[in-house]
């Protein structure tokens, strides 16, 4: 488990040598460090780089208080939410489990989202997903609904008839191409994916990335016909969230996305306006069924980066760090 | 609208809220299961077969109490398949056609049905077998409720929702624009349905045909109202014009119109409506006055000869080679798949008080508990089992046993349903993926929600394979459910080593014998090591990539 002493260490005390070594121990390279701390100043303290907004923020706290921080770091909402925009959240709400067990998003991290698109202006906020479990269940024990029900312009659903999706081509798919996706996603103006950190069985991990399946009608075809980690990228050229806000309050770092699995306490959540680089980072801080991943050892990670749908270099990207 | 149609209708409204209320999570506040209680034959019939007093069920014999004063009140008024019937007669039955009056010696004939039917079917429950389900009036309809018309309504419902989108978007009505319903399926309705169009086509014979003729709760009812304090009497007034009797749908009225067959009258009121010299009333009378001579109920033969045919065809019901009859007979002759809900008594009690109402299944959120049809014998038509293909028992339901109004299912608390095993999951290895084709497959082992089932590396195959660890399993049908081969699981839940005890704690039970079905399903696990072997990048899921 050392992993995990090093990423609280990464964030609670950011400039300590402790860090610095065994980062360069994983990457077993001193000049990658080197040009990385040039580079991003990954592990000096937030006033080095005051002032500049920073690719990725990571926020340390209670769910509700990190979310916001995080946001903060990033420029605040309104960097992503203008007045009278149509807003849809996307966080996991699949499971009917309550939020201990690490499969759904934590309903405090969504709450706090939706809190803030309501007051930066936005015209409607959504909360979606495609749930896999009895809806009714998993609206009830996620928690979500009745975290968000009450602020004004939100609302809460999930959806699995066909007559909420439209068919459409998936423009830059190279397999996936084709496939029906809900209505008021396609007429949304921002999303926002909010995804619980997780390990998956058949993805490795299943973060922002992974989560924009939740919001197609047949993901089944998705497994069956295609290569699973291909197929999630072709699906995030058309479904590319504006913002991806992942709580890794509790990580379930084994036996996702059912769970019950290994859940670590870690108190974070990550946010970035790069969806990629936000699932990258998540990788690279929590250990995933007892080893340690590297962003590029998850396929659809890396073809994502590859492709050019976002970075996952994050040792050369702007982390800023903050407790809330 | 008169006051009758007015109770009718109330009556109706509580009847389908009710039923509709039988859902999980269940309203604590409102005893979902109440309207199948109120039926006097529910309560004298399981009370025999069970040999149990059930308190439950007193509500029948409050019913019963009440028809000693009022009469058949129940049939017209309150009871959901007179209700049905006089909907059905509305508009089956020609206008044209009056009810006229048939030879009196035909009609007393085919009146006197009621009272073989019933007396056959206590005869039965004499000797231990319920046949409440095959003609108790609540039972029947809310089965034709819950396991036909409740599918059929959220399928029309949902064609409604998909054709009005637009139009509820542009109202801004966006609860009903997002409204999704949760899709039911259900077997055996085609037998549910001729049934029921048999019933309702009787109505070209004569309006209300099951309740003169054929129902046992009527005729239980009919007993015990022969001389009903309140009762229907005719002032001097009367011309002997006829027409109460042409139009009472009970044909309760006595060629002299002063005399009333009491033990037929539903109390309906018709007549006092149609008289045209008002001279007909209901009010407070006792002995014999309007009292009409014939009663159309059978000789003491007749009861005789009905209840040991009841007897008689109860003992074939037990010598049936599937009926499970514990210990009477050597051999294990039980369905494969007869799983039964989490709580059910055992078999035999079990078989006693269930009234195949239906109410369980229309409650269970899964879709699991279907009916069977012959599966559990002829005396467990119509009876549930769980059919984890459809979707998995949820441990964290207890809706079932919460709604039964007989107690054939118990209600549970949580964490004792957690621990009413009701069978054993068993790997169908020649289907297993795993097994037989060598992928890498763990889907029963991650949804597992007891986690029983254990992967191991046998030299047969070159990937982990699944074990049930049967102490652990509770039988839920999570992972039948969640397999991913086509057609049949290659993981299936039999009955066996269902827990099923008639009273006491099946946490106290369960642990005495062995089992380790702990009270939380959300409990952490420890992966195995094995599982994902932390050197061996083969060992992790696919997706990653080393």
């Amino acid at each position: 488990m050392k992993k995990i002493n090093k990423v609280s260490r990464h964030v609670t005390c950011p400039q300590s040598a402790l860090t610095r070594r065994e980062f360069i121990k994983r990457h077993g390279q001193a000049a990658l460090f080197a040009a990385a701390a040039a580079k991003t100043g990954f592990f000096f303290s937030p006033d080095v780089q005051a002032g500049s907004k920073p690719d990725i923020a990571v926020a340390e706290g209670g769910a509700f208080e990190a979310t916001k921080a995080a946001l903060d770091l990033l420029g605040g909402i309104k960097s992503f939410v203008s007045d009278g925009n149509r807003v849809v959240i996307k966080p996991n709400m699949s499971f009917a489990h309550s939020y201990e067990r690490a499969t759904n998003t934590h309903p405090d991290v969504v709450r706090a989202l939706c809190q803030m698109c309501v007051e930066a202006g936005a015209s409607s906020v959504m909360v979606l997903d495609n749930p896999l479990q009895n809806p009714d269940l998993c609206m009830e024990r996620s928690g979500i609904e009745k975290a968000c029900r009450h602020i004004p312009g939100v609302s809460v659903r999930t959806l699995s008839s066909a007559r909420f999706f439209q068919k459409v081509t998936i423009e830059q798919g190279e397999r996936f191409r084709e496939t029906e996706v809900m209505r008021d996603v396609l007429g949304a103006d921002v999303l926002i994916a909010a995804p619980v950190a997780k390990s998956h069985s058949a993805t490795g991990v299943s973060l922002s990335m992974k989560g924009m399946m939740g919001l197609i009608r047949d993901r089944g075809i998705m497994h069956r016909r295609f290569n699973l980690s291909s197929a999630i990228v072709d699906l995030c050229t058309l479904l590319k969230a504006d913002l991806a806000v992942i709580d890794a309050t509790r990580v379930l770092a084994s036996h996702g996305p059912f769970g019950p699995g290994e859940v670590i306490r870690a108190d974070l959540v990550i946010a970035s306006a790069d969806m990629v680089a936000a699932d990258a980072l998540v990788i690279d801080m929590f250990p995933w069924y007892g080893r340690e991943v590297m962003p590029r050892n998850v396929a659809h990670v890396l073809e994502a980066h590859q492709r050019g749908l976002g970075r996952m270099d994050v040792e050369n990207m702007t982390i800023r760090n903050v407790t809330a | 609208m008169n006051f009758r149609l007015t109770v009718q209708a109330i009556s109706l409204g509580i009847f389908l809220f009710l039923l509709w209320s039988a859902a999980f999570p269940l309203k604590a506040w409102i005893p979902a299961d109440a309207f199948i209680r109120l039926d006097p034959l529910v309560f004298l019939g399981t009370s025999i077969s069970s040999r149990q007093w059930i308190w439950a069920l007193f509500p029948g014999l409050v019913i019963l109490g009440l028809t000693v004063v009022l009469g058949r009140f129940f049939c017209g008024y309150i009871c959901p398949m007179g209700i049905t019937i006089d909907l059905s007669d509305r508009l089956l039955r020609p206008r044209s056609r009056e009810p006229g009056p048939f030879p009196s010696s035909r009609e007393s004939g085919l009146r006197r049905i009621k009272y073989y039917v019933l007396f056959f079917m206590l005869g039965m429950a004499l000797i231990g077998v319920s046949s409440v389900f095959l003609a108790s009036p609540l039972s029947l309809v809310t089965r034709l409720t819950a396991l036909v018309f409740y599918p059929f309504v959220i399928l029309a419902g949902d064609a409604a929702l998909d054709i009005l989108l637009p139009l509820n978007m542009a109202l801004g009505l966006e609860n009903l624009a997002y409204m999704e319903l949760t899709a039911y399926r259900f077997s055996t309705q085609w037998f549910i349905v001729l049934f029921f169009i048999a019933v309702f086509g009787l109505a070209y014979h004569s309006p209300r045909f099951w309740c003169r003729y054929l129902c046992p709760s009527g005729a239980l009812m009919a007993l015990a109202g022969q001389r009903a304090l309140v009762r229907r009497n005719v002032s001097a007034d009367c011309t002997d014009c006829g027409i109460c009797r042409k139009r009472c749908p009970m044909q309760a009225i006595d060629e002299d119109a002063h005399k009333t067959f009491h033990q037929e009258c539903i109390v309906c009121e018709t007549c006092v409506r149609v008289c045209p010299e008002n001279a007909v009333g209901f009010s407070m009378h006792h002995g014999e006055k309007g009292l009409a001579s014939g009663r159309f109920v059978p000789q003491r033969r007749g009861f005789m000869v009905s209840a040991l045919s009841g007897a008689g065809a109860a003992v074939l019901v037990h010598t049936n080679i599937i009926q499970a009859k514990t210990g009477t007979f050597p051999g294990h002759i039980l369905s494969e798949t007869l799983v039964r809900p989490p709580g059910a008594l055992p078999e035999e009690n079990f078989q006693a008080r269930c009234i195949a109402c239906g109410l369980c299944m229309k409650a269970c959120p899964t879709n699991t508990l279907q009916p069977v049809w012959f599966e559990a014998g002829p005396g467990g038509m119509f009876s549930p089992r769980i059919r984890p293909r459809r979707g998995p028992c949820d441990p964290l339901c207890n809706v079932c046993g919460q709604v039964c109004p007989t107690g054939a299912i118990r209600s549970l608390e949580l964490n004792e349903k957690m621990w009413a095993k009701v069978g054993t999951s068993f790997v169908v290895r020649h289907k297993c993926l795993a097994w037989e084709w060598n992928r890498e497959c763990l889907v029963c082992y991650e949804v597992c929600p007891y986690a029983s089932i254990e992967l191991k590396r046998v030299p047969e195959s070159g990937v982990p394979v699944p074990y049930i660890t049967q102490h652990k399993c509770s039988g839920c049908g999570a992972c039948e459910y969640h397999c991913p081969v086509q057609g049949d699981s290659a993981i299936v839940v039999g009955p066996m080593e269902a827990l099923r005890i008639k009273k006491g704690s099946f946490i106290t039970k369960g642990r005495a014998i062995g089992l380790e079905l702990e009270a939380d399903p959300d409990r952490q696990r420890k992966p195995p090591d094995h599982l994902f072997d932390r050197n061996d990048a083969d060992g992790l899921p696919p997706g990653f990539t080393f």
